[in-house]
């Protein structure tokens, strides 16, 4: 699986382009953002990884919690 | 059961065009399980740039928790179930973090700070992070650094006072891939030792002979791990709408193996509105030590609890925004919750898996200015 996605990673990343900065309109836009509300991305994490075993991968620093 | 929570606000790019320079935000979040946790949580956000080369970044919540809980795990009518706990449990958390950022032309430098309190647990964390935009900011690296000191005490035992903490590491890359397409993928490595165990969880076990086992959940004394994010995001011009799709893989020294598969499309209905439905599929592996039922000669780590069992959830979710005058917006968004062994990836779940139901609601309002 991991090598699977670092094959992916790599030919994405070969493929693309140089997009200059007038070319970026579309981007700007809020749903090509990763994480474009953070009150409902932070009510979101929480609400999933108090359940689950897995977490974390977009940051560091986040301290942890009770989560009973 | 303790979980790391990350920052409202990433340590990687959240975008790859700078969004508006200052906004705030006000967010409230309503979950409630089947017969079991309800949570409420009120989040207070801001962000914002001054002298065009410093960013700061902060967020205040509280959790108000109410509701009963998984106790204990028994096998006394034959086969495993989980027994709830008779009275309410009632907590409060409270969390506050901010970020401080400062530019030097395509380089930047970050430092965090995050702090958690409630009545049984007590967490004091710090971030610091890096980024390198290369290529006219077509792909930035990411580099972060984190450590987290927890104190871990029991609403059932004054005396228990243990520590964790926890270092984490982050390296990440994001690339933009065509006017309408980038990507972003993440690793992340934590290495935590400390106190894991949950004071609330016990195992109780009986046997055809003999006296029956009641037993405390008692995990290793660490815990390594690994998170795989990676975030795509394809906007289609004609058809207004875009593309979200997010995978992370998770590992860790307890046997644990996770995947989380997020896809949504966002379609865009005019100036006013828009909507974005998702789904989200989570499965997971069992811990090394995870067992409903205590062998007779039991080992020295041992739990019952069914977050760390194998199992399976799937997660669909409905969010429409109505943006107004000056960028101002309001978004609200559904989501059911449902856990179950028979969910699980290629089958296999654990057999004392109880299926776990639940709904939640968000609303939140952003106000740039």
């Amino acid at each position: 699986m991991k090598r699977w996605l670092a094959a992916l990673l790599a030919a994405s990343l070969g493929a693309c382009t140089t997009v200059a900065p007038y070319q970026r309109g579309y981007l700007a836009r809020d749903d090509m953002a990763f994480e474009p509300s953070p009150g409902t991305v932070r009510a979101l994490e929480k609400t999933y990884s108090a359940k689950e075993a897995a977490s974390g991968g977009a940051s560091v620093g986040g301290g942890g919690c009770g989560c009973n | 059961m303790t979980a790391a929570l990350a920052l409202p606000i990433a340590a990687i790019p959240a975008r790859a065009v700078a969004a508006e320079a200052n906004e705030i935000g006000f967010t409230v979040l309503g979950y409630k399980e089947k017969g079991l946790m309800k949570v409420t949580e009120p989040v207070l956000w801001g962000r914002g740039t001054f002298h065009e080369v410093w960013e700061v970044e902060a967020s205040a919540a509280v959790d108000i928790i109410s509701g009963a809980s998984p106790q204990l795990v028994t096998n006394v009518s034959g086969r495993p179930v989980n027994s709830i706990t008779a009275a309410s449990i009632t907590d409060r958390r409270n969390t506050g973090d901010a970020k401080l950022t400062r530019r030097f032309g395509d380089f930047a430098v970050s430092v965090s700070r995050t702090i958690s309190d409630e009545n049984d647990y007590k967490s004091h964390a710090f971030g610091l992070g890096a980024e390198w935009s290369l290529n006219q900011k077509n792909t930035t690296l990411a580099a972060g650094y984190g450590k987290s000191n927890d104190r871990v005490g029991s609403r059932d035992d004054p005396a228990l006072h243990e520590r964790r903490d926890t270092k984490e590491y982050l390296f990440g890359i994001t690339q933009v891939l065509s006017p309408v397409a980038i990507v972003q993928s993440t690793v992340t490595r934590s290495a935590g030792r400390g106190w894991y165990n949950d004071p609330y969880k016990l195992t109780f076990t009986f046997f055809d002979q003999g006296i029956p086992l009641l037993l405390p959940d008692t995990r290793p004394d660490h815990r390594d791990t690994l998170a795989w994010l990676t975030r795509y995001r394809r906007h289609f011009p004609s058809a207004h709408g875009t593309l979200q799709l997010d995978y992370r893989y998770f590992r860790d020294d307890w046997g644990i193996r996770a995947h989380t598969l997020e896809a949504a499309w966002e379609q865009t209905l005019n100036e006013r509105w828009s909507v974005r439905p998702a789904l989200r599929y989570y499965t997971q592996g069992a811990a090394d030590f995870y067992t409903p039922v205590a062998p007779s000669s039991p080992p020295a780590i041992l739990s019952s609890d069914q977050r760390l069992g194998a199992w399976g959830g799937l997660s669909p979710s409905i969010r429409v925004t109505r943006r107004f005058e000056r960028g101002i917006s309001i978004e609200g968004t559904l989501g059911y919750v449902h856990d179950a062994r028979d969910l699980r990836f290629g089958g296999s779940g654990s057999e004392a898996f109880e299926t776990l139901r639940a709904v939640y609601g968000i609303v939140g309002v952003r106000y740039p200015f």
